[in-house]
């Protein structure tokens, strides 16, 4: 491999870069941006679930009942319902996600001593967000309850009812969270957007770059040339790499600074993995290039093949432990989900290259057969 | 009025000549055509097959100081689905090291002399690490453990207080069934598959005509258009026709082969109305590729240009998290995406089986938007060329 040769591709693609000044903005310019977006609109958690009561018994209980729901930080009271059928139809158009439905006699069952039933209507639209809801709801209910039976065995035995609450709660669960002590979502969120946007981004920029010239036909300049095909695609890629390499520090000032993510880690062990991941992704899209002709299908085969792939089965909204057999066959043949160790573990966890050698040497093998399979097939000599 | 006839038939013969063009063109990039058919339904049958977004087999480790029949019981009731016992830990640093090595999500630790504080009616602390390097699972795994701690010692002490025998049918309590409407298994699949459908076919239809119109502009044909007797709109329309019809064709491929007979999709309401509602979604997302159609010179600006639009669509349509919980100012920007109106109109129609009358603000509020576009889409392709 000659050097100069190799420097007089990248610099003849780092000015063709440079001179498209609408290009070479947007490659800092989607990034940078896709990381504001996302992180104050990413937001996993559910809260202020808008929700309407019908309550057919209008007793102290009640009304009780649904103010533990109405003071709740999770929920949103959007106003009684008249009836049962006004309150379905908000739900089917979407203005209420919970409908609580609280039966006649439902305080006087209760002041009986007797269960009393409550019915409770989930929009299961989203399956993880009804999930959650019924978390919530379970959670009010018991409180509900335990006061209930609280008041009912004071009575009984005459005990003050303070005295009764901590009898019947004799454990206290003591939880701790590790990695991200106040469970913010940002924290966890903000490092895997790195993750998710280089898997969006040098792919394209790269598939793009080398297609183009197929398109336009000035790779034949290069065919007659006595460049060679590792020249031609070191040289080619050098420039792509460089400005993915500035981007993996935007991102990572833009994690740390504007969102306040603590970076446990090393930067020394940090910025050299998130370098192999970059060449992997960059790999990628030299892949997309050498299999297909034309620009319109190296964007949309990136765009499939990278973007859909990097938000479902690298961990980012759904954890690797709950993907199918299929689903997790995918997410092991990506990059994404072994950087997703790396950096999880780097920006929250602290840990560094005794505990994620195992994730980097399997980037490093990627980037290594992504490069191999581009070089074997691209050829200078096309057959059509 | 032979003049008008006339009109209209030359319209009309442009606009199928244009739209035999493009359908030709699209038809010879075979890899393209072989991807969008893969997209259409490997990528949704895998996506609809293999995700699941609740707590499942979350992996949890016991530390059981205590070894007495209460401390086993309490242990034991960490169960299935939601919580899989991965075995016992002695030390504080083993428990540690595995929730390092991401080999347990959670670490229960049961501290000595715990049944006899129960037995005794003394309060008693038990310790719970979870891993929330996945906040929302994380908070699920808390929910789930509180309610069953919370459960086991209201039990244990009605048992010692000898109260009604820990009968539970016999205490005030509030009993709260919880019904979930329009899916009423929590069927991630129903949810994952036809969002996927929903992103696919939002992807084609940002991409394609902008991808066909860049590339007239970067080979010059488009100068052959611009003197050629065809409007503007004749150059536009039959493009976002042509590629309008193959999306509805892979949204049929994928509703018809995948969707409704692997995943038993109820689709309840009108396939027809769906159908007609997708066409007029193309339509509108087409307008945004061809607005970044005009301002972009050539295929990569123009690529560029279709993520800044496509990822925060995709993204923060409200499929992935609740609109709810996002800042006021982005809701804003939700409002203008017609992902966000898709997606109650396909929900609507293929879970809760809902007609026109409900969805109409959901409608007028794409249709909106595809006029907007494609009037100021139509203005600037027009000024470019003057």
């Amino acid at each position: 491999m000659n050097l100069k040769r190799v420097a007089a591709i990248a610099s003849k693609e780092w000015r063709e870069i440079l001179r498209d000044r609408l290009f070479f903005s947007l490659a800092f310019v989607v990034p940078a941006l896709l990381m504001v977006l996302f992180g104050y609109g990413l937001s996993l958690d559910v809260e202020n679930i808008p929700f309407a009561v019908v309550d057919q018994d209008r007793s102290a209980a009640s009304r009780d009942y649904a103010y533990r729901f109405i003071d709740s930080r999770y929920f949103s009271f959007r106003g009684y319902a008249a009836n049962q059928r006004d309150a379905e139809r908000a739900l089917a158009a979407g203005d209420v996600r919970v409908v609580l439905v609280i039966p006649p006699r439902f305080g006087q069952r209760l002041a009986q001593g007797r269960e009393a039933g409550i019915q409770t209507l989930v929009d299961g639209t989203f399956p993880s967000r009804a999930m959650t809801t019924k978390g919530y709801v379970t959670a009010i209910n018991a409180a509900f309850s335990l006061a209930s039976v609280t008041q009912a065995v004071s009575r009984v035995t005459g005990m003050p009812p303070d005295d009764v609450a901590a009898q019947l709660t004799p454990i206290a669960l003591e939880t701790r969270y590790l990695y991200n002590q106040s469970v913010t979502s940002i924290w966890s969120l903000a490092p895997k957007l790195i993750m998710v946007i280089l898997m969006l981004s040098p792919p394209f920029l790269t598939a793009l770059g080398v297609v183009r010239e197929k398109e336009n036909g000035s790779i034949f300049n290069i065919y007659a040339s006595n460049v060679s095909r590792g020249e031609f695609l070191a040289g080619k890629l050098l420039p792509y790499v460089a400005i993915s390499s500035v981007n993996i520090l935007v991102l990572w000032l833009l994690a740390t600074l504007l969102y306040g993510v603590p970076f446990k880690g090393s930067l020394l062990f940090f910025l050299p993995a998130t370098l192999v991941y970059v060449l992997c992704t960059t790999g990628i899209g030299l892949l997309v290039s050498v299999l297909v002709r034309t620009q319109v299908a190296a964007m949309i085969v990136t765009m499939v093949a990278t973007m859909i792939p990097a938000v479902l089965y690298s961990g980012l909204i759904i954890p690797i432990v709950s993907l199918g057999p299929g689903a997790r066959q995918v997410a092991e043949l990506m990059p994404a989900m072994y950087y997703t160790d790396i950096v999880v573990g780097c920006f929250l966890k602290g840990v560094g290259l005794q505990s994620l050698w195992r994730p980097l040497l399997v980037l490093s093998l990627y980037a290594c057969l992504l490069f191999a399979v581009g070089y074997a097939l691209f050829s200078k000599r096309p057959k059509t | 009025m032979s003049d008008f006839l006339l009109w209209w038939r030359l319209a009309l013969r442009r606009f199928a000549v244009m739209l035999v063009k493009e359908l030709k063109q699209l038809g010879r990039d075979r890899v393209l055509l072989a991807f969008i058919v893969y997209a259409f339904t490997a990528d949704i049958f895998l996506a609809a097959s293999g995700v699941s977004l609740s707590l499942n087999h979350a992996a949890m480790l016991v530390q059981d100081m205590d070894r007495t029949p209460q401390s086993r019981e309490l242990a034991a009731r960490f169960a299935e689905p939601h919580f899989q016992q991965g075995g016992v830990v002695t030390r504080d640093a083993q428990g540690l090291a595995a929730l390092d090595r991401g080999e347990a999500m959670i670490v229960l630790s049961v501290p000595p002399d715990f049944g006899k504080h129960l037995q005794k009616g003394e309060p008693v602390a038990v310790a719970m690490q979870v891993d929330t390097t996945n906040s929302v699972l994380g908070f699920l795994a808390t929910s789930y453990a509180q309610e069953i701690v919370a459960r086991f010692g209201l039990e244990s002490a009605m048992r010692r207080l000898g109260l009604a025998g820990g009968a539970a049918a016999e205490l005030p309590q509030a009993a709260n069934e919880v019904r979930v409407w329009y899916n009423p298994n929590q069927e991630d699949s129903w949810f994952m598959g036809i969002s996927e459908m929903l992103n696919i076919a939002t992807v084609f239809a940002v991409l394609l005509p902008a991808a066909a119109m860049v590339r007239e502009k970067e080979r010059g044909t488009v100068e052959q258009l611009i003197v050629s007797p065809l409007t503007p709109f004749g150059i536009l329309f039959p493009k976002v026709v042509s590629m309008t019809g193959v999306i509805l064709c892979g949204v049929a491929l994928s509703l018809f082969l995948v969707l409704m007979p692997v995943f038993a999709i109820p689709a309840k309401g009108s396939l027809a109305l769906f159908f007609a509602l997708s066409g007029l979604y193309v339509f509108t997302t087409a307008g945004l590729g061809l607005f970044a159609a005009t301002i972009a010179r050539n295929l990569a600006q123009a690529g560029m240009l279709s993520i800044l639009i496509l990822a925060p669509m995709l993204f923060l349509s409200g499929a992935w998290t609740p609109p709810e919980a996002m800042p006021a100012w982005l809701r804003g920007l939700m409002f203008v995406s017609p992902l966000h109106y898709y997606l109650d109109i396909a929900f609507g129609i293929l879970l809760k089986g809902q007609g026109v009358t409900e969805l109409l603000p959901a409608i007028m509020g794409m249709t909106a938007i595809g006029v907007g576009v494609f009037a100021f889409g139509l203005l600037l392709f027009r000024r470019q060329f003057d």
